[in-house]
């Protein structure tokens, strides 16, 4: 009766649109708007320095010159603050981002057509450009750092030992490794609550964290806290660093899996 | 005439609740559909499945020959801006406007523009700032330039003012006489509609309870009025849709009437009316106009 009755198969629809044509549209999409995913984090990131830099100020104020040289490295930073955690805050933020800009453009692009797994490729890749872009950033700030012995004041912050100490390139890529591992820990958790709302992301960490304590629970029973010690020691920053690519893997295909199934309703 | 879409038995149950009851109806190209019903009936739901954002639960849907369900090939050729469409918080018109052609690959920009304007839609201001006639606009605009082979408007007017409202019906008719496509419209404000409408299917309480081309269905109903004595021996024998009365007069609606009948009508002293689509599906839906209207 119809023409496709006559033609007997449905004819064959291919996307006058490539694959990457696609994919690009939804890291677009992210930029769009840059406020959520690059303005904000960048704002809190000076903010975070701006106030490092007042501690640091502070503290070389109030400390006399020779306890000060007492408590400094040959290379003129100051011990404590090889420790210093202010940047881990950016890294935590990005968890947020993720879910934030994966709530804020799921229901837009599928309303726009967008299939769910062209989406989710955009988010994936555009996480990816997000992680370099900070990497590259880290990079370029932690040799401004070192340059000017922690920016005058032998503070650490971009260049702190937790970002390894193989060198400025590695540091780049640990700190590359660990935007990755936040961002798709913030995808999966961005997926769950698309899918399933705040219950998803819930029960998300609460099954993580039910993980994490198993783990604790196996190494303390069996007590082979010094193996494991002695394990994460011989492969050291850039072994650990490597194995963050476990969970981030995961975490990227799971969240494929469970936004696969995901709709716009509230 | 080539079929866009056919669906055949097509269920949609979120827990308890059957959101679309084994439905099956086809959709031509190139007619403009009216898909009404009352708020909940299914409209929002079933076009969502159609447009491949929700997932059956049974049934079967093709349009343009595949399930679009993920395939981007039937995805890029239909639009379907909802009521209730989410934007990015952080957006601006002007963000809609520039991400949409990512989307859509028949978009027109010159067209969007002129529509845009025509609307007088702020281009700067936040999509969370913008009035419910403003939000529509935005739908309106997206669905007419986006220039989709299979384009849904959902309830496309709400909140539109009646120059808006006119705007929207002269674009829609204008552009796709222009550039034939498919159109699906849901509104429970029929009247203002019917003139566009080419087929309308009626959805109630998640069943197709109508599917017939509008020019057919206008006609197959007429009210009788006059004395009540003469209306009560005219009808008898018929299947009486809706019944009305006051006093000694009485109206009551009643299905096709041939010319001998009318005569027959105009002979008792009966006058005849013919009765409006909203009225008929209301009459069909079996609520109070009023209520309708509300609903």
């Amino acid at each position: 009766m119809t023409a496709l009755d006559d033609a007997g198969a449905p004819p064959a629809l291919s996307p006058a649109r490539t694959a990457l044509h696609r994919v690009t549209s939804g890291v677009k999409l992210h930029f769009a708007n840059p406020a959520t995913v690059v303005l904000l984090p960048l704002f809190i990131l000076g903010t975070i320095l701006a106030l490092n830099l007042l501690i640091w100020l502070l503290i070389v104020a109030a400390t006399p010159v020779e306890v000060r040289s007492e408590q400094q490295f040959a290379d003129g930073f100051s011990e404590g603050v090889q420790w210093s955690g202010a940047a881990s805050f950016i890294f935590v933020w990005h968890l947020i981002v993720a879910i934030q800009a994966m709530n804020a453009t799921f229901p837009y692009a599928l309303g726009f057509g967008a299939t769910r797994r062209d989406y989710y490729l955009g988010t994936a890749l555009t996480w990816v450009a997000v992680a370099a872009g900070w990497a590259a950033l880290f990079g370029v700030l932690a040799w401004i750092e070192e340059a000017t012995v922690g920016w005058g004041l032998g503070g650490r912050m971009f260049s702190a030992v937790y970002f390894g100490l193989d060198g400025p390139w590695m540091r780049i890529v640990y700190v590359f490794l660990l935007f990755l591992l936040f961002l798709f820990l913030g995808t999966i958790s961005g997926a769950m609550y698309v899918r399933f709302r705040s219950f998803g992301v819930t029960a998300l960490w609460i099954g993580i964290a039910f993980l994490l304590v198993g783990v604790i629970a196996i190494i303390v029973l069996t007590q082979s806290f010094a193996q494991v010690a002695e394990f994460l020691l011989s492969i050291g920053f850039g072994g650990v660093y490597a194995l963050t690519l476990i969970p981030t893997a995961l975490a990227a295909v799971a969240g494929f899996f469970v936004l696969r199934r995901a709709t716009t309703r509230n | 005439m080539t079929t866009v879409a056919t669906v055949t038995g097509l269920t949609k149950r979120y827990g308890p609740v059957t959101a679309v009851d084994d439905v099956s109806f086809r959709i031509e190209e190139n007619r403009i559909y009216g898909l009404l019903g009352r708020n909940g009936a299914g409209k929002t739901t079933l076009m969502s499945l159609l447009t491949g954002q929700e997932f059956a639960s049974d049934g079967r849907i093709e349009v343009f020959g595949a399930s679009p369900v993920e395939h981007a090939g039937v995805l890029e050729r239909i639009s379907f801006i909802r009521e209730s469409q989410r934007y990015p918080e952080d957006f601006q018109v002007r963000h809609v406007l520039r991400s949409a052609p990512w989307f859509f690959s028949r978009w027109d920009e010159d067209y969007a523009a002129r529509l845009v304007e025509a609307f007088r839609l702020p281009v700067k201001r936040r999509i969370k700032k913008l009035s419910r006639g403003q939000l529509s606009a935005v739908g309106v605009v997206v669905g007419l330039a986006s220039r989709a082979p299979l384009t849904f408007f959902d309830e496309p007017y709400l909140g539109l003012d009646a120059v808006a409202r006119q705007l929207f019906y002269d674009e829609l008719l204008s552009d796709v006489a222009e550039r034939p496509r498919t159109v699906v419209l849901s509104t429970h404000l029929i009247d203002e509609v019917s003139k566009l409408l080419e087929h309308v299917l009626v959805i109630d309480q998640g069943r197709i309870i109508v599917d017939s081309d509008a020019e057919e269905l206008r006609g197959s109903a007429t009210t009788v009025a006059g004395a009540r004595s003469a209306v009560d021996a005219f009808v008898a024998g018929r299947e009486v849709l809706h019944r009305d009365g006051l006093g000694g007069l009485a109206t009551a609606t009643v299905g096709r009437l041939g010319e001998e009948e009318r005569a027959a009508a105009r002979a008792a002293g009966l006058e005849l009316a013919p009765v409006s689509l909203q009225q008929l599906i209301v009459r069909l839906t079996n609520t109070s106009e009023k209520e309708f209207q509300l609903s």
